[in-house]
């Protein structure tokens, strides 16, 4: 019944996606100033706004851990699988916005890559995130989730950063285009385009987060698994 | 279509592909992965 439910999902979440592209490719039109390239956006938003939802996601694991990894050690294991499945998640899609981004802007501004506010920040994020899953995958021992639990938190610092770096400072990186100032905004014939993209980015997300979620749980069974075992060998 | 128009047509391609490649390159790591540990779980020698 619950691989029904996720092959169904999946369908759904296929069907989106196509949709999604559909929309982006034939029926958002061309911005009047930037000419066919905006077509990017519609990856590159959705891909940017969903990475801090799935960094907040791993913020809440990390919080989760620390707060009960004495008194509920399983309540715990599944706070920090969350953690990690949405760190990991979350640098996959500002992955994502970090390729698109300069793609667009070479384009766009004729350079690759500046060093302004936004784009700045959101590279020390992706950085920040990256030493996050190098931590786990490389360092052992008793402490390292809890050390991971610190940086993901220290880490999700720079989220509200990122977001507010073209409110708070000149860049070059364009104004924000939702909840920006009275001439912020979108022609409705590409705002519902992108929110197309980000539902269709978001329910894969979700999909991608729930596998590697459930992937993580199943490794900290074999690993419990094989420290039992260790333990009765040694008896 | 004038030389502009065929890089720009070009740039939304290439985002268009990184994304997809990022996305089923990390969706086909997440099933490799999820294999590795159905067969540790099923040999039950997680070693």
């Amino acid at each position: 019944m619950k691989k029904l439910a996720v092959g169904f999902y999946a369908m759904i979440v296929v069907a989106l996606m196509i949709w999604g592209f559909y929309q982006a490719m034939y029926v958002a039109p061309d911005d009047a100033m930037q000419g066919y390239i905006s077509h990017i956006i519609y990856y590159h938003v959705p891909a940017a706004s969903l990475s801090f939802l799935f960094f907040a996601v791993s913020l809440i694991g990390s919080i989760g851990y620390l707060s009960f990894r004495r008194s509920n050690p399983e309540r715990a294991q599944a706070y920090d699988a969350w953690a990690l499945a949405g760190a990991e998640v979350g640098v996959v899609y500002c992955t994502v916005c970090l390729t698109t981004g300069p793609l667009w802007g070479r384009r766009a501004w004729g350079i690759w890559w500046t060093w302004d506010a936004r784009l700045t920040t959101t590279l020390v994020l992706w950085l920040i995130y990256v030493s996050y899953l190098l931590l786990r995958r490389f360092a052992a021992g008793p402490q390292v989730q809890t050390l991971a639990a610190v940086l993901g938190i220290f880490g999700a610092v720079d989220v509200p950063i990122v977001y507010m770096s073209n409110r708070w400072w000149r860049t070059q990186h364009p104004a924000p285009v939702f909840g920006g100032n009275g001439d912020s905004g979108m022609a409705p014939s590409m705002k519902h385009v992108l929110l197309w993209n980000m539902l269709s980015w978001l329910a894969w997300g979700i999909l991608i987060l729930g596998l590697r979620y459930r992937t993580e749980r199943e490794h900290q069974k074999n690993a419990h698994q094989e420290a039992m075992e260790a333990l009765e060998a040694k008896i | 279509m004038d030389e502009r128009s065929i890089l720009d047509h070009q740039f939304v391609t290439a985002a268009y592909v990184v994304t997809w490649v990022i996305q089923l390159g990390y969706l086909a790591y997440l099933g490799l992965k999820w294999r590795a540990e159905k067969r540790k779980a099923r040999s039950g020698n997680p070693r």
